[in-house]
């Protein structure tokens, strides 16, 4: 696992602080967020029933629209045809999922791999739309999987959950019993620690 | 007993392997589960002591493997506190995998309610269920107090040795309600193939291995009437219908009695029939009564106190 900026698990016992962080590190890397995480920190409790982790991410990602992988123009044979030619095929599966969704399958044809066919109305109306469609929105993904890391992360049976996300920061608290306001203070000043390293 | 009996694992091909079981048989040894893969097999055996170098012998000329497997005979309850990402497959399995490796019988058991420190809790099927088993492993993660002070409320009602493996060493005193406790297998998220994990397992296997010894030597104060594989070799022989089953151990031995993988309802009658050469029937020397694992037969073997005599 390829350093992170700063990486630190707390516990009440050094060396169970020790186990829990090779723990965290197995869960990074099984989700595949360590490029996506610049600083961790944990502090987890179980006499006290609690487990606190705030994180800074590296960088911000923004939507992946239709129009940065591909080139979208009405076919000059067929004025009710949109044609798309696509550069990387990592996004196909979803385009193809999105656009049938949308104007059902039997108007979308795929001539060859990266070329895909659109039949519609009024393709000049349509185009603008197609162009920005958000295809994939990396932040959301991200989300999801800070949100899954942090589930797996917590000890099972603290079930009670607390998550706040700011625009490259994350704050998550896990309890077995109600969630205290000063532990939510305690993510923030955790984060703030992060900040200032 | 008349004859002492050595469990031993077979490694090798396929090919030929039933001369082993020949000779297995010549000399009076049970087989006790044989798993064919592909082009190998592995044949669990007991084998009487004084012949092991004759078994030896013949696996070195079919370029097969030997070893002694401690576990023979015994069925683990290997309990995890849920069926959730945090404890399974890793260490969980590995723990179950390991153990299998020196003969054991395995069960996963992921308790319905088993997390956390207050909440955690154990049901009452549950617990009768573990009870079937001749010993339960918990397997717990990597704080020390919730081992010591909260997880104690999952052995409730279990009357069968107690086995738990986690995280911190800890002495076995201070783990209430437990008979062993096993340190440096916590909450292991990845396959336990480093040396210190593997080292980990192995000493896990001996500890295991000599507190069955130690339940053995209980045994023998008072011993079974005939053994478990006595009793397989002839369920196997008179009710033919457990060839076709078809889970890896179709006949589970345990330390004082069998778990039979057939309905109990269409074989009870069958199985409490079934006749020994010494002049007596099943029904007689052991209790016979459905298993809370499925609708299995669960066979449990009366003591030699229990009828007067022993086979």
């Amino acid at each position: 696992m390829e350093p992170l900026e700063k990486f630190i698990v707390e516990s009440e016992v050094d060396s169970e602080a020790q186990s829990y962080k090779m723990v965290m590190e197995d869960i990074i890397s099984d989700l595949n967020v360590l490029s996506s995480i610049g600083r961790i920190y944990v502090s987890v409790r179980p006499k006290e029933s609690v487990f606190v982790m705030a994180i800074i991410l590296r960088k911000s990602f923004s939507p992946i629209e239709l129009q940065d992988f591909a080139e979208v123009n009405i076919e000059l044979s067929d004025k009710k045809k949109i044609v798309l030619s696509v550069k990387s095929e990592k996004y196909l599966p979803k385009t193809l999922e999105l656009l049938w969704s949308r104007y059902g399958k039997h108007n979308i044809l795929q001539p060859d791999r990266r070329t895909i066919k659109i039949i519609c109305e009024d393709p000049h109306k349509e185009i603008e739309y197609i162009k920005s469609l958000v295809i994939d929105d990396p932040q959301t993904t991200l989300k999801s999987k800070l949100l899954e890391l942090s589930i797996r992360a917590a000890p099972e049976g603290f079930r009670v959950r607390n998550q706040q996300f700011f625009d490259s920061k994350f704050l998550f608290v896990a309890s077995e019993e109600n969630i205290e306001t000063h532990w939510i203070e305690e993510a923030k000043e955790m984060l703030k620690k992060l900040e200032e390293a | 007993m008349s004859q002492v009996l050595e469990p031993y694992i077979y490694e090798g091909g396929i090919h030929k392997h039933g001369l082993i079981l020949e000779l297995l048989e010549d000399i009076g040894g049970y087989l006790v589960q044989k798993t064919p893969a592909a082009t190998e097999v592995t044949l669990i055996m007991l084998i009487p002591k004084d012949d092991v170098p004759l078994v030896e012998d013949l696996a070195k000329k079919l370029l097969g493997k030997v070893t002694r497997a401690p576990l023979t005979g015994v069925e683990i309850a290997v309990v995890s506190p849920t069926l959730a990402y945090h404890h399974l497959p890793h260490s969980a399995c590995d723990i179950a995998e390991h153990l299998r490796r020196d003969g054991a019988n395995t069960n996963m058991i992921g308790l319905a309610r088993g997390m956390g420190r207050r909440v955690a809790n154990l049901n009452n099927y549950e617990g009768r269920l573990i009870n079937e088993h001749d010993i339960a492993l918990y397997s717990f993660g990597i704080f020390r107090d919730c081992i010591k002070t909260k997880k104690m409320k999952l052995f409730e009602g279990i009357n069968i040795p107690i086995i738990v493996t986690g995280g911190p060493e800890i002495a076995t005193e201070e783990v209430p309600g437990s008979d062993l406790y096993i340190g440096n297998i916590g909450r292991i998220p990845h396959r336990m193939r480093k040396s210190d994990e593997l080292d980990a397992l192995d000493t896990m296997n001996k500890k295991v291995g000599e507190l069955i010894d130690s339940i053995r030597d209980d045994l023998s104060k008072d011993p079974l009437v005939t053994i478990p594989a006595r009793v397989m070799k002839e369920v196997h022989e008179q009710v033919p219908a457990i060839n076709k089953v078809l889970t890896p151990s179709p006949i589970t031995l345990q330390l004082d009695g069998l778990r039979i993988k057939l309905p109990y309802d269409e074989y009870k009658s069958k199985i409490h029939h079934i006749e020994f050469d010494e002049g007596f029937i099943l029904g007689d020397i052991a209790n016979i009564s459905p298993s809370n694992m499925k609708n299995y037969i669960l066979v449990k073997i009366k003591r030699e106190s229990d009828i007067g005599f022993s086979i």
